[in-house]
């Protein structure tokens, strides 16, 4: 077996032993999840709130986590599974402070906010800024399907929007951002 | 630049359109100018979001996430926050086969009890107590056994580049290892829901892949 594969085997492998530890209640077996899978997390939070709201989400997502490690049946890698949940906890938080529906039907207006293409390179706006500058819901479409790779339907379910509308933020971001490239 | 098309254009990037809309979309960007070049810089946009990175918080966030898991720690409970990380061992082949050999008669002892015991008499540890409920590990280690043969035709490649009484020590050893895992399947034969037991043979497979990745490491290394 090649050694990256070895490696690759053996990380899955840990990860999959550090699971049952953790799922028996060995809190250093989860510590050791929770260093492996942080910054993945991390930056899911912080690409879809706000970022000074990531260290406490990503916080409750690992609390979460830990809390429904039972539910855990290895049908999926941990990690997907971990994905998932920290989804459905930004998800959640969205809607707990109000973050309705109506932003999802936002067009054009919002996406003023994101500046226009810098006259010069200094000026540039580094990507990741000009995402967070984003109207939340063509936000949290664009990370969604661009950067996290959902398609469409699987959006439109998450957020309770039809898929049209996912369509269509994902559109609008994609066109504010486009002016943010460096060339 | 607006037209009727432009907001169709990362619908085509995606492949979401159908072959009439897109066969009448390329006849128009073949046309279009200002599209055509729209459609390119959307696509540099969805080829940049693949090329974007994780990145770590800029604080360590476990000690809250600890305390978020026992919200009641007791002072006489001591320090439960203990700084793991993902430190490589830099321990001597004697020194970690003495470690995990110590490590892994202990707690075949407590496999030993547990077996003895019974299923109703099995005690888990005061951790396991405040965790989520048991979910067998015995069911699903085909990967690390697996990966354990792996790693032992590799030993075996690597024997010759160590010393004769290291290899015997070594094979001595997981030897025992072995036997404790196999106690440990034996038991859960018996009694598959048991929370210690399957702590235990998660904890002494995991301590054999570390024994062979390390005795593999330094052979490599010699």
């Amino acid at each position: 077996m090649p050694r990256q594969v070895l490696e690759d085997t053996l990380t899955a492998d840990s990860i999959a032993a550090d699971t049952a530890l953790a799922a028996s209640g060995d809190a250093s077996a989860f510590e050791r999840l929770y260093r492996t899978h942080v910054a993945r997390v991390h930056t899911l939070v912080r690409r879809m709130l706000d970022a000074d709201e990531a260290d406490d989400v990503t916080q409750d997502v690992f609390i979460r986590a830990w809390q429904k490690l039972s539910t855990f049946r290895g049908e999926s890698a941990f990690g997907t599974w971990l994905h998932r949940l920290a989804v459905n906890v930004v998800l959640a938080k969205r809607k707990s402070v109000g973050i309705e529906r109506g932003r999802f039907i936002n067009e054009e207006k919002p996406l003023d906010n994101v500046s226009s293409k810098p006259v010069t390179l200094e000026l540039s706006m580094d990507f990741e800024e000009a995402l967070a500058r984003l109207p939340e819901g063509a936000r949290q479409v664009f990370v969604l399907h661009d950067v996290e790779g959902y398609r469409h339907e699987e959006i439109a379910r998450m957020l309770g929007v039809v898929p049209g509308t996912s369509k269509s933020q994902l559109h609008h971001a994609r066109m504010a951002l486009r002016r943010h490239l460096d060339r | 630049m607006k037209d009727i098309w432009t907001n169709r254009l990362s619908e085509y990037i995606d492949g979401e359109l159908d072959s009439t809309e897109r066969a009448a979309l390329e006849a128009h960007l073949a046309t279009c100018g200002p599209c055509y070049a729209t459609l390119a810089d959307l696509r540099d946009v969805v080829a940049h979001a693949q090329t974007l990175t994780d990145r770590e918080p800029a604080k360590d966030l476990w000690a809250g996430i600890r305390a978020g898991m026992i919200p009641a720690v007791r002072p006489s409970d001591g320090p439960t926050v203990r700084p793991f990380g993902r430190r490589r061992f830099s321990l001597t082949v004697g020194q970690l086969l003495a470690a995990s050999i110590a490590l892994v008669l202990l707690s075949s002892g407590g496999a030993y009890v547990a077996l003895r015991s019974g299923p109703s008499n099995v005690t888990p540890s005061p951790v396991a107590d405040r965790g989520p409920r048991i979910t067998p590990v015995a069911t699903w280690t085909g990967p690390t056994d697996a990966a354990i043969s792996d790693l032992q035709a590799t030993l075996t490649q690597n024997e010759r580049r160590l010393d004769t009484m290291t290899v015997r020590i070594v094979r001595e050893n997981l030897a025992i290892i072995d036997r404790a895992i196999a106690d440990a399947r034996i038991a859960l034969q018996k009694d598959p829901g048991n929370a210690y037991l399957n702590f235990h043979l998660a904890q002494t497979m995991r301590r054999k892949v570390e024994l062979l990745r390390r005795v593999n490491d330094i052979a490599a290394q010699s």
